[in-house]
């Protein structure tokens, strides 16, 4: 199961990071979510692994640690909070200078395309 | 007593702003005042210090542990600069008051002038080296200020420009040098430093020390090959160059050299560096002043040469020549600031200051005629004048002189031929503008005398010239002796001050300098001739030129070090992390540890492959929006599976709610994005961000499975034991969201909020055209609400509230929470917008999400700090178990309250988010239908 | 109740941040004046606590009344103090200046502002690396939307690239938090050391790469070159009161670098210390000569001061790097001058673009401007440039007294040249090249008091200069006795149950 996390783990973050350092916004977007996802699962591994062992007192006799899970929560909360805002900020951009290009580099586009 | 003297013109420099609006003679007389003051308070120094050579001290701490202080002396040399410094200050206040024009700002011009003088005073008087800096800088900056003043003429902008670049970069130069002898010694006291100059020649580094020292020296005192400032600091009000340019601050470069005589002095570096720089300066200032047509250019350039003259007898290294170059500091800043006013009232009354169309002006201006004759005899050297005598010491030095080994005999040449140079310009200065015939146009002038007062400083400064000239033991005896006493920190040499030595080679060579520099002044055609054919590039074009090829340069730099583009941005923050990453694979640990391993089985790994998979396709199907998005939410999928099936209900959960809302923000984003764009990253991009990819990720992943399977022991055993006594709550993860770590929560919460606010004021008056087209040329559905979703998510509604409720409740115990319960809510809420509109929803729910937002955090922070209120931390949390009826056992932790404000904040903001988002479609609809 | 305080300087701007939110949409005077009020409380509040400090022992508070390292911690020791005084301090005239009209310019400001202040609050007292984290992602979140204040096509570009950056950097420092747990098992920073210190790591590779990214992340907040290339876009795309307040931003990654040093990168059983400190200084060094060139090249007057900002930077990393006494106390004095300079540089840049109309802050030859602005830009440039005799001269004189390397004394006098000239090009430019038929509108007082103030604070600088440059050396002191720093967080723990 372990090697496995580490390949998911591993790809994600691979993708993600690729994706981050393409020239337009949506792909950069996908790539921080991607990289998200690989960043929670980094981090709840740190934990390591117990299957069948939810955190919750009686539930089961082992526990599998806790806080990661909490520390993620939080990263995933604060992942969204950001992503949204991105996204906003993407679409601003694309407002104000015509184009999805991350440094507003402002391509040939068809003409029916700009806002 | 002393800091009142530096104090009185600091503090009297806001004076004439002030009184501006009084009229132009109070402003002279508010300028004058403190000068006045501080001279009264120098004059009474004079019998300590002159009469029976005491040095007076005063200081006060200011920064010791930098070994800065406001330590002030007051010793021969400090009292004879001072007096420079407020006797021709006082004198070119007056002559100013008549020099400016009625229109020109005096207020601001005198202010400048005070501020220069203090700082200028400072520097004479400063007893700490660091505090002479501090002044020295600050003599810089107000020069720049006074050079500047008529700052609607370019000459003048550039003029003061290049002074401060270049006294400016000495004064770092000197800070630097200062500073290392400081710690050299260990003191910055001036004292402790001129005591152990020893210590100083012995130290290695003390070439460094001396040349950089020198260098701040050499650009004060526009000593060769820093001389080029000075002629166009001219363009500054004549008063300014009278005062600065020739009698003070180029003058605070050679005292410097005084001041730090005893120091740095005696050793072959200090001989070559000083005695070349001055001898290349003093003759190279004599041959440019001959050929200068502006009166006030060949001033600057006789300027230039006699502290050419004055750097160089420092340079002999001996204390005769000590003497003579303080002598000669009196003798030039006398009759050099008497010609300088002279040439301004040439100018104030013909309105030219060019020799060619001058002429004859005796027969106008015959007292200034006379004047300036006077003071100019004293620059040329002609007996019975104060520059005679100077002149003839350093004859005699420079004979004496056995250094430069073999050319010893070069010294005196060359001091004859610059005193004939010397003879001869001033004979031009004389000759061509007073005597010859009138210009007609300057006839047609009709020039006279200026106002008394404007004349009278020149006057006072010429007859001072005539009695140093005839009773020299009488009149500067005395101070020249304590002057030179104390550059020479202690004895004095054998010298006599008297008109006539009896026939000797000085004699010989001042009578030969006499001829010579007539017969130079006769045959002076050839010499232009000769001058004209040589390139003549005008320092300030040069300068300029420099400066904007350095600009440019510079430019080009950061151009091709941050080029604007942000893949490169990123590539560089990640290089970093990809060599890193190879690092720790290279070093190649055990990467499988002794933990046992986790049993795996197909369908887990099926999961993984699946992920792998759409994650790989997310790349490569970027450019088609849709699917992209289909595979990015299936690897969200996984994701949250992998948490479920490794005991992590609660995060498998969340992970859920926040894909929904996630997928369908990035829904409404790739609505309006645009689809095409030609712009492509080069094949060296890519394959760079394959690099940083490929090394990263496998680093990420072997790390994470260096870590699985090397177990530690953590702190979270504590979470697990104290979840139900001290948090009373079975589910730790949640406890330790609400609780143990519930300032995490309460932060977490708030970027949310921050989040919705600032997309809220983000999308502000922001409008898009909706692209009628989809990527794949289909168009938009025109029906905007189908009738089926419409049904459904009615129908969904209240049943999704339910469940929200329930899972918040019971999120303390059980795997849930207010996180998740919030999304719910949002997505229920958010099915009705999408289903019916914005327009049916605002009808029915209010979109006034701020409020619920803030109340949602606030609610939280409240709870945390109603514990201040039992004097308990914030966020402590309490709990109590009731019986209710019906619902049976029932557990109320004020940690369910913290949760309830998460759960008020994420549904508010995810509601504003997704409104705000979609009102921008809503806007666009209207307007293309 | 005295205890309380030290949570204070985060729950006062948080409440007044929220009740904003409650009062979005009327009355703009009732948000200020909460905004303002707030603000100005932050002031004798953190003056309190800066006294509480002095005294030399390290205050902890336990929230949740958790003991560390289970629970979360904020710890004021004096640096921490010195901080929050420089933020308060910075805030009250920036809010001021705020209010005068440029918080109408978009939704949410003051709220937005509030928010600021609470992240940077918190980043500076916590005590946990994951509560830093968490007050990271706050003051990054509340600067995002900031910059944005205002909006325009030179902010959305900047904008995007300062969000992007920071995204990834959010994203590495989330991998760093997890290799350092899995490596230590907790999270409290001093926690963290005594477990170094007792030699209990899981593996030293693991708190390598993970001390290593986090010093990448709080470098790329710091704007250490080359992750600084966000800065002079976004500090010059930004509206004059954001600017001013951003200020303080790059000081926020150098805190943190500076608090971790003695405790995990600099700490000599830590394997971190090999492993980094060989590389910063020749980074801030390069920092340093580009930000100089920087500096010169500058076309506009918001360009130059975010590259002076960036000036800044370089010379404290260097600094920092030293790990000396003497080191540690010139660069603390020289981080509160910056920071109080660079602000009032930002505020009058904006009120001279107010001034020149369409022309802005281009160093173009433009209309006659009132004289006040002429003498405080003056005043500025002396400041900045490290002219005598003000707070920037003493800073660079320390700086050099404390510095031992020839290279830095060369890049650092080059530096300040170079900032002469390009001050006296862009002074004599803007202020004496004028066109005769241009007008000079008439300035408000009320507009320079905010410009006032923190030049007022400079000012006390240079007179309290030995007194400041003492407690300076006492917080440096502090700083590097980690140990006293662990016995104080650790110790304070009530005994566990």
């Amino acid at each position: 199961m372990e090697i496995l996390l580490a390949i998911m783990i591993a790809a994600l973050t691979g993708c993600g990071v690729y994706l981050i350092l393409r020239l337009r916004t949506f792909p950069v977007v996908l790539g921080l979510t991607l990289l998200s996802y690989a960043v929670n699962l980094f981090l709840f591994s740190m934990g390591r692994l117990l299957e069948n062992a939810p955190a919750v007192i009686g539930a089961s006799e082992l526990h599998a640690d806790p806080l990661p899970q909490a520390l993620v929560l939080t990263a995933i909360v604060i992942g969204f909070a950001m992503t949204a805002f991105l996204m906003a900020l993407a679409l601003r951009a694309w407002g104000e200078f015509g184009s999805d290009h991350i440094d507003g580099r402002t391509d040939e586009l068809d003409p029916e395309q700009r806002p | 007593m002393l800091f009142a003297m530096v104090a009185l013109p600091l503090l009297g420099a806001l004076l004439p702003r002030l009184v501006q609006p009084l009229g132009r003679r109070s402003v002279a007389v508010a300028a004058a005042l403190p000068a006045l003051l501080a001279f009264l308070l120098l004059a009474s120094a004079a019998p300590a210090v002159i009469g029976e050579g005491a040095v007076w001290k005063a200081s006060l701490p200011w920064l010791p542990q930098a070994g800065l202080a406001l330590a002030f002396r007051l010793d021969g040399l400090a009292w004879l600069f001072a007096l420079l410094i407020l006797g021709i200050g006082l004198l070119v206040i007056l002559y100013g008051h008549y020099y400016l024009d009625k229109r020109d700002p005096g207020g601001r011009f005198f202010s400048f002038l005070l501020l220069f003088m203090a700082a200028m005073l400072g520097v004479v008087t400063a007893d700490n080296l660091l505090l002479l800096v501090v002044f020295w800088e600050l003599t810089s900056i107000s020069s720049f200020l006074l050079i500047g003043y008529w700052s609607d003429q370019s000459a003048a902008r550039k003029g003061a420009r290049m002074a401060l670049t270049l006294t400016g970069a000495g004064g770092l130069a000197l800070l630097a040098g200062v500073i290392l002898i400081g710690q050299t010694v260990g003191s910055y006291d001036l004292g402790t430093v001129l005591e152990s100059g020893d210590r100083i020649r012995a130290d290695s580094l003390y070439p460094l020390m001396l040349s950089l020292v020198l260098f701040g020296v050499f650009t004060k005192s526009a000593q060769f090959p820093f001389q080029f400032w000075l002629p166009h600091a001219m363009s500054a009000p004549t008063p300014v160059s009278a005062y600065l340019h020739s009698a003070t601050m180029v003058k605070a470069g050679v005292f410097l050299l005084a001041r730090l005589y005893p120091a740095l002095a005696g050793t072959d570096l200090w001989f070559v560096l000083v005695s070349s720089a001055g001898l290349a300066t003093l003759l190279f200032g004599a041959w440019m002043a001959l050929f200068r047509h502006d009166l006030k250019g060949l001033l600057a350039y006789s300027t230039i040469s006699h502290l050419g003259l004055i750097t160089l007898l420092f340079g002999l290294n001996t204390s005769l020549a000590a003497v003579a170059a303080v002598f000669h500091i009196i003798n030039h800043a006398t009759f050099k600031a008497s010609l300088f006013m002279a040439a301004g009232i040439i100018d104030h009354e013909t309105g030219t200051r060019d020799i060619r169309r001058l002429g004859g002006l005796r027969r106008y201006l015959p007292v200034t005629a006379v004047l300036a004759t006077v003071a100019s005899m004293a620059m040329a050297g002609v007996p019975l004048l104060n520059g005679f005598l100077s002149k003839e010491m350093f004859f005699a030095v420079a004979t004496e002189t056995s250094l430069y080994g073999s050319l010893h005999w070069l010294v005196p040449i060359l001091a004859v031929l610059a005193g004939g140079l010397s003879v001869a310009y001033s004979l031009r200065f004389v000759h061509d503008v007073f005597f010859g015939e009138v210009p007609p146009a300057l006839a047609a002038h009709h020039p006279h005398e200026p106002p008394y007062f404007m004349r009278a400083p020149v006057e006072v400064l010429v007859v001072l010239c005539l009695l140093v000239g005839i009773f020299p033991a009488v009149f500067v005896g005395p101070l020249l002796a304590a002057a030179a006493s104390a550059t020479l920190n202690g004895s004095l040499p054998e010298y006599s001050l008297a008109i006539w030595h009896g026939f000797n080679l000085p004699l010989l060579m001042s009578v030969v300098a006499l001829f010579g520099g007539i017969l130079l002044y006769r045959f002076r055609t050839p010499l232009f001739a000769l001058q004209r054919s040589w390139p003549r590039p005008s320092a300030p074009q040069v300068f300029e030129h420099c400066l904007q090829n350095m600009i440019g340069a510079a430019g080009a730099v950061v151009k091709w070090i941050d080029n604007g583009a942000l893949q490169r941005y990123v590539a560089w923050l990640l290089l970093p992390v990809a060599l890193m990453m190879l690092a720790a694979i290279a070093s190649m640990p055990d990467w499988l540890g002794e933990r046992a391993l986790t049993p795996v089985d197909g369908l887990a790994v099926l999961a993984a492959v699946l992920a792998v998979v759409s994650a790989v396709a997310t790349v490569l199907l970027r450019r088609r929006r849709l699917i992209a998005l289909l595979m990015i939410s299936v690897v969200g999928l996984v994701v949250s599976l992998v948490f479920l099936r490794l005991s992590a209900p609660d995060l498998a959960l969340t992970q859920l709610a926040v894909e929904v809302v996630t997928v369908l923000l990035l829904m409404l984003a790739m609505y309006f994005l645009p689809t095409r764009g030609t712009i492509e990253s080069s094949s060296w991009d890519v394959s760079r961000d394959l690099f940083l990819s490929i090394s990263i990720g496998a680093g990420m992943g072997l790390l994470a499975l260096f870590a699985m399977t090397h177990p530690g022991d953590t702190i979270s055993a504590f979470f697990i034991d104290n979840s139900v006594p001290g948090g009373g709550g079975k589910n730790v993860v949640n406890v330790i969201l609400v609780d143990f770590r519930g300032f995490d929560t309460l932060g977490e919460i708030t970027v949310l909020a921050i989040a919705a606010a600032g997309i809220y004021a983000l999308l502000e008056n922001l409008g898009l055209c909706l692209p009628l087209y989809d990527p794949d040329g289909r168009r938009w559905a025109r029906e905007r609400h189908p009738l089926v979703l419409r049904v459904i998510s009615q129908a969904v509604l209240p049943i999704a509230l339910l469940v929200a409720m329930y899972i918040l409740l019971r999120g303390h115990n059980l795997p849930g929470g207010g996180f998740i319960a919030g999304l719910v809510t949002a997505v229920a809420l958010v099915l009705q917008y999408v289903a019916n509109g914005v327009h049916w929803v605002h009808a029915r729910v209010p979109n006034n999400y701020h409020p619920l937002v803030a109340s949602g955090v606030l609610l939280s922070a409240l709870t945390g700090l109603a514990s201040l209120l039992f004097d308990h931390p914030f966020l402590t949390s309490t709990f109590s178990h009731l019986h209710w009826p019906l619902v049976g056992e029932f557990e109320l932790a004020s940690a369910m309250l913290f949760d309830l404000g998460v759960y008020l904040t994420v549904v508010g903001a995810t509601l504003l988010i997704l409104a705000r988002l979609g009102k921008l479609s809503v806007v666009e609809h209207e307007e293309s239908y | 109740m005295m205890a309380h305080m030290i949570i204070l300087p985060v729950l006062l701007p948080l409440f007044a941040g929220l009740l904003i939110l409650l009062e979005w949409r009327q009355r703009i005077w009732l948000r200020r004046l909460i905004s303002l009020a707030a603000t100005a409380a932050l002031l004798p509040l953190a003056g309190y606590l800066w006294l509480q400090a002095a005294g030399g022992e390290i205050g902890v508070y336990h929230l949740g009344d958790w003991a560390p390292p289970f629970g979360i911690v904020l710890v004021l020791d004096q640096l921490a103090a010195l901080m929050l005084l420089v933020t308060a301090l910075l805030a009250l005239p920036v809010c001021l200046q705020a209010c005068r009209g440029e918080d109408k310019n978009g939704a949410n400001f003051q709220a937005l502002f509030q928010f600021q202040l609470l992240g940077i609050n918190g980043a500076f007292l916590t005590g946990d690396l994951f509560n830093l984290f968490v007050f990271f992602e706050v003051l990054l979140i509340a600067s995002y939307a900031l910059l944005m204040h205002g909006q325009g096509a030179e902010r959305a570009r900047a904008g995007v690239h300062y969000v992007v950056l920071n995204l990834t950097g959010s994203s590495l420092f989330l991998f760093g938090l997890g290799l350092i747990y899995a490596a230590t098992g907790t999270l409290n920073m001093a926690d963290v050391t005594r477990v170094l210190m007792e030699g209990r790591l899981v593996s030293p590779l693991l708190l390598q790469i993970g001390g290593a990214l986090l010093l990448l992340v709080f470098a790329l907040k710091a704007a250490l070159l080359p992750f600084c290339f966000w800065l002079p876009g976004a500090y010059a795309a930004a509206s004059a009161p954001v600017a001013a307040l951003f200020a303080i931003m790059t000081k926020v990654g150098l805190y943190a670098i500076w608090r971790l040093w003695p405790l995990l990168f600099g700490h000599e059983a830590s394997p971190l210390n090999s492993l980094v400190t060989p590389w910063l200084w020749p980074l801030a060094l390069l920092t340093l000569a580009f930000a100089a060139l920087g500096v010169l090249s500058a076309t506009r007057l918001a360009t130059l001061a975010a590259w002076l900002v960036l000036m800044s930077v370089g010379s404290l990393m260097a600094v920092l790097t030293l790990a000396t006494e003497q080191a540690w106390a010139a660069g603390l004095y020289y981080l509160v001058h910056s920071t109080l300079a660079a602000a009032a540089l930002f505020l009058l840049v904006g009120l001279i673009s107010a001034q020149r109309g369409l022309l802005a802050d281009q160093l173009k030859a433009g209309n006659d401007l009132p004289p006040s602005l002429a003498v405080l830009f003056l005043i500025l440039a002396v400041v900045l440039v490290g002219l005598p005799p003000l707070s920037g001269f003493i800073g660079k004189m320390m700086l050099l007294q404390a510095t031992p390397d020839a290279i830095f004394w060369i890049l650092l006098l080059l530096a300040s040249l170079l900032s002469l000239i390009a001050f006296s090009r862009a002074g004599s430019t803007v202020f004496w090249r004028q066109q005769k038929d241009a007008f000079a509108e008439r300035m408000a007082v009320a507009d320079l008091i905010p410009l006032l103030l923190l030049l007022l604070c400079t000012l006390v600088m240079v007179l309290l200069a030995g007194p400041l440059a003492e407690a300076a050396r006492g917080i440096a002191v502090q700083l590097l006795d980690s140990q006293g720093y662990v016995d104080a967080v650790l110790g304070s723990g009530r005994a566990l149950p």
